[in-house]
């Protein structure tokens, strides 16, 4: 009898049963589309026409010289560049489908959904578990002694907890530079984002912690699209499904990363990953 | 080949002995600083205790003699007044022209208006305190006036103090916070100002030695009395303990010194016991700074 009830579900049902499930059923593909994107500021012109659309759940790294507009681009898409001075854009980014520019947006929660690590670990001045739940507490998501079981397992999930778990109301800058880090990422965490933007994440730690921090990254997707802005080429290749590569403020290449590295398409690609320009 | 060395670099001697004087000026900028701070301490310590009497606390003034009771509990109003009138004021000010502020005349004029107030002479502000409140509003020596003239007088130091505490915070904080979609007041409760709080507290402490320590003010706005202070804002004046340093000191007899010397005392340990409350808030608030480790 339960083998026959078994063989009754048929291929559809089991796809739409699956479905069901995936929390992100209905929502489009790609999360972040950037169309026809400019930005400048106070008249001066930093990235120029720039359309991407990156699929949900992957990793992509962005790659090219300083100056060539890889942070702009990453600080747009969480709205962190609107009160810079000067800021002028033209063109759109959607975040699943909606303009994160809309007058229905809500710019807190854009925040939300799309956290930021940055190039310095950045703790705040409180204690570590106080950190951990620093966003939580600001959005209200949780209070009260629940703040305690957020930021133990958010703390387990960045793999900082045994380290922590006897000094939870210690200082942050007690902690190495990757522990920071991995700090920062537990508070980014904490939040529920959907998009988690990585402006040069390692590059203030040395190589051990770098592959700490890098191997949790590679455990966040598929529930997190990742954008990660590197100088440094290898973790690129280790690290993402697709590479875009910003030269001289305009998107010079944009594919898979196996192809951009082995078959890039643009000269000046092909120059900048086999090392020839710095 | 034989001179690798370029020419005309200092020599040795010449940097060893630049530093040696340059030592020299920072110890002897060190002593300007710590030897009257000392001898301050000292010399009225020195003198208010051989003649010390625990019931100056206890007793009202009568005059020139009997007790500072009067005085003490005056100064003391006079000081908590100053914190939540100026200390508000100013640290909400401070907070405007760091955080809000765009630029433009509104916060020229507010920055001028700044600067004006920190340079008037505060016997000047007393004068123009006695004529527009105290005789032009009918209001009399009382503490209303005074404290209106002391914070007048503060509210400088406290915006200026917490304008330049909060342009220390690091930017990583502020980007932090925004980041992670904090609400602006959020951030700036529980990171901003929190991480500017010793800077503030600096500015706060200043004002309120400042409040207990001024005269010139006081003597055209609180007036004098032998009670302790009342519960009215208007028409009742108050006591304050420089009134009696001074007014004492000028007196022919012994009896009235030693009062005069008491006061004096009191001031002193009042201010010390300020830095300690402060010092050990910062500290509290501080544990988890970066600086802190």
């Amino acid at each position: 009898m339960d083998e026959v009830t078994r063989r009754q579900v048929s291929d559809a049902q089991l796809a739409s049963v699956l479905h069901n499930l995936d929390p992100d059923r209905d929502r489009p593909a790609d999360v972040i589309v950037a169309e026809h994107l400019s930005v400048g500021f106070a008249g001066q012109s930093v990235l120029r026409d720039v359309s991407v659309a990156l699929p949900r759940g992957t990793v992509t790294a962005i790659i090219g010289p300083t100056g060539s507009g890889k942070s702009t681009f990453l600080r747009t898409l969480n709205r962190m560049n609107d009160r810079v001075r000067g800021f002028e854009r033209q063109g759109d980014v959607h975040l699943d489908g909606e303009s994160i520019w809309s007058p229905g947006q809500d710019l807190l929660a854009v925040r939300r959904r799309v956290g930021m690590l940055f190039q310095r670990p950045n703790p705040f001045p409180m204690s570590i578990r106080d950190n951990v739940v620093a966003g939580v507490r600001a959005h209200g998501i949780a209070r009260g002694k629940q703040l305690d079981v957020v930021a133990e397992m958010r703390l387990r999930e960045v793999g900082l907890w045994d380290a922590v778990k006897d000094r939870l109301h210690g200082s942050p800058y007690r902690l190495s530079g990757g522990q920071q880090q991995l700090l920062c990422l537990a508070r980014a965490l904490a939040v529920g984002p959907e998009v988690l933007l990585l402006d040069e994440p390692t590059s203030a730690l040395d190589p051990l912690s770098t592959e700490a921090v890098e191997s949790l990254f590679r455990t966040l997707t598929p529930a997190l699209t990742l954008l990660v802005v590197t100088h440094n080429l290898g973790q690129a290749r280790r690290l993402s499904d697709a590479t875009m590569l910003f030269y001289d403020g305009q998107l010079a290449e944009h594919g898979s990363t196996a192809q951009v590295f082995e078959q890039p398409r643009d000269a000046r690609t092909a120059r900048y990953v086999q090392g020839l320009v710095g | 080949m034989a001179q690798v060395l370029p020419t005309g670099l200092p020599s040795t001697r010449g940097r060893r002995a630049r530093a040696v004087a340059f030592r020299v000026l920072m110890l002897g900028a060190l002593a300007f600083v710590v030897g009257p701070a000392l001898w301050l301490v000292v010399g009225v310590v020195g003198r208010a205790l051989p003649g010390w009497r625990w019931n100056v606390l206890t007793t009202l003034s009568q005059g020139t003699s009997g007790g500072l009771a009067n005085a003490v509990v005056g100064t003391l109003v006079l000081m908590a007044g100053v914190l939540i009138l100026a200390g508000t004021t100013g640290v909400l000010t401070g907070i405007y022209l760091s955080e809000f502020a765009q630029g433009g005349r509104g916060v020229t004029v507010v920055r001028v208006a700044i600067d004006v107030l920190a340079g008037f002479p505060s016997i000047v502000l007393g004068y123009v305190g006695y004529v527009a409140l105290c005789v032009g509003l009918g209001w009399g020596f009382s503490l209303l006036p005074a404290l209106m003239i002391l914070s007048f007088m503060v509210v400088p130091y406290i915006a200026k103090a917490t304008e330049a505490a909060l342009h220390q915070v690091p930017t990583s904080y502020r980007e932090g916070a925004e980041a992670l979609g904090m609400p602006g007041g959020h951030a700036l409760r529980r990171v901003v100002v929190r991480t500017a709080l010793p800077g503030i507290v600096t500015g706060l402490l200043i004002a309120l030695s400042i409040a207990g320590g001024e005269t010139a003010p006081l003597l055209y706005t609180a007036g004098v009395t032998n009670n302790l202070p009342t519960w009215s804002l208007l028409h009742h004046p108050i006591a304050y303990l420089t009134y009696y340093v001074w007014t004492d000191w000028n007196q022919p007899t012994a009896a009235a010194h030693v009062v005069s010397y008491d006061a004096s005392l009191i001031l002193v340990v009042m201010v010390l016991a300020m830095l300690v409350v402060a010092r050990l808030i910062v500290s509290r608030t501080q544990r988890h700074a970066e600086s802190a480790t």
